[in-house]
């Protein structure tokens, strides 16, 4: 499959560009505030411990995903690589899926590492290990996977810089979502409510794969619940992933 | 093996901006077996070109054919195409050797083929000594060889260089241009192009120029000088200045102790001699002058 000789070589030119280190540093980090943090606050340490990680773990990927996913295949045109590459019997499809499917494995390699050590903290003091914890890394895994289509999608159409400011205002738009709806204001206006709905439909509606405050707070959520926004996130970001391609598919690479 | 039909191209730099005609109904042919060379001056319309030939940018109209023996899927052809871009650049952070593995297996080339190839191109091309080092460290010519061997890993039929002498040191040149002989007495098609005009009338048959998109001519490189150029013959005498002025050679060069030179065109060459003897000058020398590519290029200014 030539899509994952691309994808295992994309992986580990970007494992070689040394991030993951950074990631280690991060992890390293959260150790000591988790120590430190939980020190002083009484009663709960191990919520504060799973607070910080998920944080970090969110934060990291999505952070991840936009600064590299913006060069993902911008950067190989820049850069003339992608004209060496694509000499060679490759389709232009099979070329961007391994991209993607490249930097997934970075993605998820980063949730890994902190997601281990913040559940090994969280179990240190004295939390529960549910699925539900688990749930939640893999969420954070397919959030960072929506923020890399939407900039891949981006630097498709647009320069670096717009990508980037595009995409963190989705991050930021998508996220708050949920709450705006949710709003007494927003509530008693049925007009203002259904321009919601269809912002909704059409934004990364992040706060519904959100599940770090139900995780922290321990609250059981409906499979229902869950299986709609795992759906909901994998077919955001395959859309996505299908509308770059095919741009890509017509695009002149000069 | 390829031919451009017609090919017209338009850059528009923005929308609201004219647009520019980079490539004017551009035909020509890549016959096979040979070693062409494509020549133009900066901006000439190579580049642009080449990247039509390999489907990296959409042509206003036109088509190009690819020959039956390339195959006829475009999978197929380009597993039988080298090409290396202009300025070729690989990832920064893999050394040049996984790089050429991430090219090769991208050919489905068996890992032990790969090795065997990249020895030997590596070898030929003198960069085998540095394929454990990371790419980011390459200068400017070990990149272009690592190129050059990148492009023939899969062993294809037809190899197509974007100025590949640019950013060789003069023995490097000299390098490539015998290894571009040699590939070709493999039995494999070369197409390079180039502004210069000596190095493809070192190593080539046959030529293509172009200029501002316009084909100029194609041919035989021989041919394109006889058609051009009439042929002359250099004298070298040895007498004084005054008698040569006398029997009517005003432009000829001092080459010291008392020696000169000078050109006439093969058919006065035995008118000459005889004017010569008359006077008594001695001729020291008489020769063939064979014009180079350059001079029915530049000087006979038809293009
Ligand atoms: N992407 C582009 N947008 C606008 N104009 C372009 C673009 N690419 C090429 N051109 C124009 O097309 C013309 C031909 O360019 P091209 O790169 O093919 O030249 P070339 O023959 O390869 O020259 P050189 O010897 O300098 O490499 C130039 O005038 C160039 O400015
Ligand atoms: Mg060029």
């Amino acid at each position: 499959m030539k899509t994952l000789i691309v994808a295992r070589y994309s992986f580990v030119e970007i494992v070689k560009s040394n991030v993951l280190i950074n990631t280690l540093f991060l992890g390293l980090g959260l150790v000591v505030i988790i120590y430190i943090a939980s020190e002083f606050t009484y009663g709960v340490p191990h919520r504060i411990a799973l607070d910080f990680g998920l944080g970090a773990v969110s934060l990291s990927s999505v952070g991840m995903a936009t600064f590299f996913g913006v060069g993902l295949i911008s950067k190989e045109i820049e850069n003339r690589t992608v004209y060496m590459v694509l000499s060679k019997p490759l389709s232009r499809q099979a070329f961007i899926v391994g991209r993607i499917i490249g930097m997934g494995g970075i993605l998820f390699i980063n949730i890994s590492i902190i997601g281990v050590i913040t559940t090994c903290f969280f179990s240190f003091l004295g939390g529960e290990i549910n699925t539900l914890v688990i749930t939640t890394f893999l969420f954070i895994f397919l959030e960072a996977m929506m923020a890399l289509g939407i900039i891949v999608f981006f630097s498709l159409i647009t320069n670096n810089t717009l990508s980037i400011i595009f995409t963190i205002f989705f991050y930021i738009v998508g996220h708050a979502l949920g709450e705006t709806k949710a709003l007494s204001f927003a509530v008693s206006r049925p007009l203002l409510q259904s321009f919601l709905k269809f912002i909704e439909f059409i934004l990364p509606n992040f706060s519904k794969i959100n599940l770090r405050t139900y995780v922290l707070y321990e609250q059981s959520l409906p499979d229902s619940f869950l299986i709609q926004a795992f759906l909901y996130a994998v077919f955001y970001s395959f859309f996505l992933f299908l509308v770059s391609t095919l741009i890509f598919n017509r695009k002149n690479l000069d | 093996m390829i031919s451009f039909k017609d090919i017209t191209k338009e850059f528009k730099p923005d929308f609201w901006k004219p647009s520019f005609l980079a490539l004017d109904s551009l035909s020509f042919n890549i016959p096979e077996g040979c070693i062409t060379g494509f020549l133009g001056a900066n901006g000439a319309g190579k580049t642009t070109s080449l990247k039509i030939l390999m489907n990296f940018i959409n042509t206003n109209s036109g088509e190009v054919e690819y020959s039956r023996a390339l195959g006829s899927t475009w999978n197929e052809i380009v597993s039988n195409i080298g090409f290396l871009p202009e300025r070729p650049y690989f990832y920064p952070h893999l050394t040049g050797l996984e790089f050429i593995h991430y090219m090769g297996d991208l050919c489905g080339v068996k890992r032990s083929t790969i090795a065997e190839r990249s020895a030997k191109w590596g070898e030929r091309f003198k960069i085998r000594f540095a394929f454990d080092r990371k790419i980011r460290g390459y200068s400017k010519g070990m990149l272009q060889r690592l190129g050059y061997v990148i492009s023939l890993i899969h062993d294809p039929q037809l190899v197509i260089f974007d100025e590949p002498l640019s950013g060789l040191d003069p023995v490097g040149r000299k390098e490539l241009k015998d290894a571009m002989r040699e590939i070709n007495d493999l039995g494999k098609t070369v197409f390079f192009s180039s502004h210069i005009i000596s190095d493809v009338e070192e190593v080539c048959d046959q030529v293509i120029f172009i200029e501002k998109g316009k084909l100029v001519y194609q041919g035989q490189i021989d041919q394109l000088i006889k058609s051009k150029m009439k042929s002359e013959v250099l004298f070298k005498v040895k007498c004084s200045p005054e008698k040569l002025t006398a029997i009517g050679i005003d432009s000829f060069a001092g080459i010291g102790d008392g020696k000169f030179k000078f050109t006439t065109l093969t058919i006065d060459q035995n008118k000459t001699i005889r004017n010569l003897l008359a006077s008594e000058i001695s001729i020291l020398e008489l020769s063939p002058k064979r014009p180079t590519l350059e001079e029915v290029i530049y000087k006979v200014g038809e293009f």
